[in-house]
């Protein structure tokens, strides 16, 4: 029998391919630090994969690569290897492994790990990116949305809160590699962020909406602290947006077919 | 008049010689088998015994619980063999052609009043044509249907084309529609593509609405239309017929003879050229494939190849013979890859376009598929899981690569519904 290809890790393989770019222009300019971290979350997440298909039989899947990419990318700089293990082991089996692995997770696990970081180890400065790097972000998600495998809805609506949170003069510019960046490695992910039409939109707004919020009211803190507190809670509120959107379907429905 | 000709779904290609136009003359093999739809076998008691001549349209069985519908002989035939299982349920009955036998003629003096036309449609073996949702099966033979759609199209890849069907019988699918709006209070949907219509709606004119939809899979699937325009429930079930069958219901109130014969289209990877013949019901599909099928080893599939099966004989409701090679089974995995990858079955679902498209934007996709891995019945039913059958899932497991297993799902949680709501 023939078979269509859109299994979980054809998703990643797509997810991977648009991270291509990104990845290539941080290593770049990162140079060895930046290898060296992402090498040590790698063996980490590997690990901690490694112990879970033992134990639980749990299968590995190539999407610890992409959760490797997140954290090494965006954990706060100087912490030293010890306390970023920590933090990736904590995110990689709370966030993660114990729901059943990738595709199970209701909150992306390198958010639950730079959350962790951040709000475990304050005082440690958050990484700052190059102007290539931030970039290098639009076609990382002209190649998620075209492959179908980033939601397209999240994806636009939050480039389109974006031009206009910045042109009413709400979101400083500054903000937006930072921004951009964590869009497309956290809150795009498709396993966590909204599933439906509506709760999509509502998504990518509201990520925007918090870094917003987070950018006028929060003193003293990073552009890649707030976006990556704003993406863990939009995670966390993605079962809600879907939700409203539902209850509006229903609704709906209700109205044309009686019940149901 | 509504129209449903948005851009979604999508247009999986199967390699398949193409049918071109319809065989000329009828295809009759020499073998048929009688057999029940998909899901639970019916308990029957049967008329005939093993060597009885038994001439085209006359009984072979009827149902134990309710002896008006009857499945009847497809052409003249001698019975070969009847296969039962415990219970008297029908696995399968197999006839023999025997040339120049007769052909019965129904008294359809009364045809234009509701039950004798159910009479009628029972004793005739038009009622095993009908499908109905929600569970799928046959209708009861009292049931009121909320709505009956006809299915003038055929989204699914390789499937004849219903207009090419009905071509030259449209007074009789017009008579036959009529007909249909005697059973049910509701309104008769015709589904079809984008095009002249294909028949007089006076003067039924209120009760019989034309649908369009538009050219991919799965906007012409029976469930997704179902899902749209009229909901199935359980107090409220729809029934579905395609329109060839309606067409030859119309024969059959107008002539008493009920024809037999369907257009079928023979396609798939493992065949030298394509056919489009016209064929009796449960026909043996290796007398339909095996002058055109490519040598090697194949597997002939009745229906689609997203969700055709292995058969011998032509299912009741199928339009679609399938043939592919047969892959031969590969190396059982390593025992210790086998036990670290087995528990994780069914694999998680990740949300993606494809996914999306494959219920045709009809309803939330993941959100659907969620409930449905998750075993949550009520969220499910609120999202439309009544009106779906496994045919109109299986796009979407063939997306997923079948590691899903949709169908097979969704047919457990109909079966869990319905035995809750039968205690």
């Amino acid at each position: 029998m023939t078979r269509g290809i859109w299994t979980r890790e054809t998703v990643v393989l797509m997810l991977l391919a648009a991270y291509v770019p990104l990845a290539l222009f941080w290593l770049w300019y990162g140079g060895t630090e930046a290898a060296q971290r992402l090498g040590l979350a790698g063996l980490v997440l590997a690990f901690w994969n490694l112990v879970f298909l033992l134990a639980r039989a749990q299968p590995i899947s190539l999407a610890m690569a992409i959760t490797a990419l997140a954290i090494a990318m965006l954990a706060p700089e100087g912490l030293g290897v010890f306390r970023l293990a920590l933090g990736i082991s904590f995110g990689a089996v709370m966030g993660e492994l114990v729901f059943g692995g990738w595709g199970r997770n209701v909150v992306n696990p390198a958010t639950v790990a730079l959350s962790f970081l951040g709000f475990g180890f304050p005082g440690y400065p958050w990484p700052e990116f190059l102007a290539p790097v931030a970039w290098a972000t639009i076609p990382a998600a002209l190649i998620g949305v075209a492959t179908g495998a980033m939601p397209a809805g999240v994806v636009t609506s939050a480039a389109l809160a974006a031009v206009g949170a910045v042109a009413s003069g709400l979101l400083p510019p500054a903000v937006l590699p930072a921004a951009g960046i964590v869009l497309v490695l956290l809150v795009a992910d498709p396993v966590t962020s909204a599933t439906t039409l509506l709760g999509r939109w509502l998504n990518g707004a509201l990520y925007v909406g918090l870094v917003t919020l987070f950018a006028l009211g929060w003193q003293g803190a990073d552009p890649v602290q707030y976006a990556v507190a704003a993406a863990l809670l939009t995670s966390l509120a993605a079962p809600v947006l879907d939700e409203m959107a539902l209850a509006l379907w229903y609704a709906k429905r209700r109205r044309r077919h009686g019940q149901n | 008049m509504i129209d449903f000709t948005f851009r979604s779904g999508l247009t999986p290609r199967f390699p398949s010689p193409s049918p071109g136009l319809p065989e000329k003359d009828e295809v009759i093999t020499e073998e048929a088998g009688l057999r029940a739809s998909a899901g639970r076998a019916p308990r029957v008691s049967l008329d005939v015994e093993e060597g009885a001549l038994v001439p085209q349209g006359a009984p072979v069985a009827r149902l134990r619980k309710s002896p008006d519908v009857c499945f009847v002989a497809p052409m003249p035939v001698r019975v070969a063999r009847i296969g039962l299982m415990q219970g008297h349920r029908l696995s399968e009955i197999v006839l023999f052609r025997e040339a120049g036998g007769d052909v019965i003629r129904h008294d359809t003096s009364q045809a234009d009043t509701a039950p004798a036309l159910r009479h009628l449609m029972q004793v005739a073996g038009v009622w095993s044509w009908l499908g109905r949702r929600p569970f799928g099966g046959m209708p009861r033979p009292d049931e009121q249907p909320g709505a009956i759609f006809v299915m003038a199209t055929d989204t699914t890849p390789l499937a004849p084309d219903p207009r090419q069907a009905i071509a030259g019988q449209e007074e009789a699918f017009g008579r036959g529609l009529h007909a249909l709006t005697r059973l049910t209070d509701g309104p008769v949907f015709v589904c079809q593509q984008p095009g002249p219509a294909l028949f007089d709606s006076a003067p039924n004119a209120g009760r019989l609405r034309t649908v369009s939809s538009g050219p991919r899979h799965p906007q012409g699937a029976t469930g997704l239309r179902v899902h749209a325009l009229f909901p199935a429930t359980i107090e409220r079930p729809v029934w579905d017929i395609h329109a060839e069958d309606v067409a030859q219901l119309g024969t059959l109130i107008a002539t008493g003879y009920l024809p037999m014969r369907r257009l079928v289209s023979v396609g798939g990877e493992a065949l030298r050229e394509g056919r489009l013949v016209r064929t009796q019901p449960g026909a043996d599909l290796r007398g339909l494939t095996h002058r055109f099928a490519q040598p090697g080893p194949r597997v002939i599939l009745s229906g689609s190849p997203l969700d055709g099966h292995a058969a011998r004989w032509l299912a009741p409701r199928h339009r679609q013979v399938t043939v592919l090679p047969r892959q031969a089974a590969g190396k059982p995995p390593h025992w210790l890859v086998a036990a670290l990858t087995r528990s994780a079955m069914p694999k998680p679902v990740i949300p993606n376009a494809a996914l999306d498209q494959a219920f045709g934007a009809a309803l939330p996709a993941m959100a659907f598929v969620r409930a449905l891995g998750s075993g949550d019945d009520d969220a499910a039913m609120k999202m439309g899981l009544l009106s779906l059958l496994e045919e109109d899932v299986a796009l979407a497991d063939y997306v997923l690569g079948g590691e899903a297993q949709l169908p097979e799902i969704l047919r457990a949680m109909l079966d869990r519904i319905r035995t809750e709501f039968a205690a």
